[in-house]
């Protein structure tokens, strides 16, 4: 007799869920990136490769649920196909970078609330970062609904302003000039590439709702589904980007404004209405985002302690709420000091570039170990193997190009240059 | 001895530790689950209930799992008999739990107060 649940997120709840640990503020960063080294129609082909690469490896995790329904994840499908010394190995640098991504979002909500409540970032990201660990710390654990919801609001209402930049600049005479920009060097394209597998960063984690559901196919349709949505609102992102009044692209230039290009996106329209209305979306975002990271991330320090992989004392629970306090306690001390550390553009770049690496690295394992057993099918063609290769080889290219680029010296983004040549 | 004396010998032995700890069993007061144990290499199972934080049933399935746990006989055994920390063979993906968080995590907690460290 199979376990019952009332609660089963359902089909819609599930992709929000994928969407929504994937789409964080931090990704209006990853985009202004790629829209600085690419811009116009090369953003939208950047995330439209690697839309194509993570329906590849959608298909790959849909087997992977399939054979170890396993709310581990990634630790777990490479831990049955390489052994658990490489899946540490491997996961070791996504963790430690996720952590520091979280990190990356505190700072960018601290500059979000500098802008809508003229209070300092440091202490809007550190206000935010004690008011999410408290409400963890309770017990309190946003449910999936919540989460879709809040990522249902931040898709539709970007999108409504990116589609509401684009019209706005079809009147302009310099919008062909912002679609078509100069071709890039090679080199910045595939660096483009792999920043674009960034913004997928965390489709991944809806396998980990198979505990949940235990319906293996329900989460391939999920995946699957995830990857189309955010391709489309990434693309439609980057056309927003792109075509922003170099007025509004040259402000998001000035003191921290460019840790928040989503509100230059949200005062095209020249309301000041629009970036307020985004700028809590993206709170609200984070907010919900960040209160998942932290109890999923202080249950994995709560495992990995009690195995002796970290101080035991981390491996302690609060009868009472269910969570390790301990843990929790050891995960914002590390957010808050990163949040602090991290302080410039480079190293914030940086953290994004290497995301991108340790996602492909991760991503190119998981495809590969999908070939190995106890995944692959006794008789699978040779061609699918041969092909799996190939998008675990692209994985890993485009994932080191994101991190050869990332550590490029800034430069102008491409719509501002083309407004200069203008 | 059969698969499934296996498993439920295994089982008993747990639920005697779980009894024999009256401040846990009290911490759990107000939780209800039914609890399955599949051993997914040779398909044995075993049940059981708990009403308030107390074993209410062993055995059977009076009404359907909120909770159920499936590995190898053998890792089942070795948790059950307190031998072997369950987050081992979960984080590595060899043994796997349906149904809601909470409940797993409230089970998790309390094997891990059961296990010596």
């Amino acid at each position: 007799m199979p376990a019952m649940n009332a609660e089963r997120p359902g089909p819609i709840t599930l992709v929000a869920t994928g969407c929504g640990t994937a789409i964080a503020c931090v990704c209006a960063l990853g985009l202004g990136e790629i829209e600085r080294r690419l811009g116009g129609v090369w953003s939208v082909a950047a995330v439209g490769v690697a839309a194509l690469l993570c329906a590849g490896l959608a298909r790959a995790l849909a087997r992977l649920t399939a054979v170890v329904p396993s709310g581990a994840g990634l630790l777990a499908f490479l831990s049955r196909g390489l052994g658990r010394r490489w899946a540490l190995l491997l996961m070791l640098p996504y963790v430690a970078l996720v952590l520091a991504l979280v990190a990356v979002e505190a700072r960018i909500v601290g500059a979000v609330s500098a802008r809508l409540f003229t209070i300092p970032p440091a202490v809007g990201a550190l206000a935010f970062v004690v008011f999410t660990w408290a409400v963890a710390r309770s017990g309190v654990r946003l449910g999936l609904r919540a989460q879709a919801v809040a990522t249902g609001a931040l898709v539709i209402g970007f999108s409504v302003l990116a589609v509401g930049s684009v019209v706005a600049a079809a009147r302009r005479p310099d919008f062909v000039a912002h679609l078509l920009p100069a071709t890039p060097s090679f080199m910045a394209l595939l660096g483009g590439v792999g920043q674009a597998l960034f913004l997928f960063m965390g489709f991944e984690l809806v396998t980990n709702q198979v505990e949940l559901v235990r319906a293996p196919g329900v989460i391939a349709s999920a995946l699957s589904r995830s990857v189309r949505l955010l391709a489309v609102f990434y693309a439609l992102a980057a056309l927003g980007f792109s075509t922003l009044a170099p007025e509004a692209a040259g402000a998001g230039l000035a003191g921290d404004r460019w840790l928040t290009p989503q509100l230059g996106l949200g005062s095209a329209g020249g309301s000041p209405l629009g970036a307020a209305a985004i700028g809590i979306l993206c709170l609200l975002a984070s907010f919900t985002s960040f209160n998942g990271a932290l109890l999923t991330l202080s249950r994995l320090v709560y495992a990995l302690a009690s195995q002796g992989m970290l101080p035991r004392r981390l491996a302690r629970m609060d009868a009472r709420r269910m969570v390790p306090p301990d843990a929790l306690a050891a995960l914002l001390a590390a957010v808050a000091a990163l949040t602090f550390l991290l302080s410039t553009r480079a190293l914030i770049n940086a953290v994004l570039a290497g995301s991108a690496a340790a996602a492909g690295l991760v991503w190119a394992a998981a495809v590969a170990v999908r070939e190995r057993p106890p995944f692959v099918e006794p008789g699978r063609p040779r061609g699918r193997q041969i092909a799996a290769l190939a998008l675990a080889s692209l994985f890993l290219v485009f994932g080191v190009s994101a991190l050869a680029e990332g550590f490029a010296a800034p430069s102008a983004p491409a719509h501002v240059e083309v407004a200069v040549a203008h | 001895m059969t698969v499934a004396d296996r498993l439920g010998q295994a089982l008993a032995c747990f639920v005697e530790a779980y009894q024999a700890r009256p401040e846990l069993v009290a911490e759990q007061r107000g939780w209800s689950p039914v609890i399955a144990l599949a051993a997914s290499d040779t398909g044995a199972r075993a049940v059981v209930s708990l009403e308030d934080g107390r074993v209410a049933r062993v055995g059977g399935e009076a009404r359907p799992a909120t909770l159920e746990v499936r590995a190898d006989l053998d890792i089942l055994c070795d948790v059950l008999m307190l031998r072997r920390d369950p987050n081992e063979p979960y984080l590595f993906g060899e043994l796997s739990v349906q149904g809601a968080e909470a409940d797993f995590v409230r089970l998790d907690y309390i094997v891990s107060r059961l296990c010596p460290q």
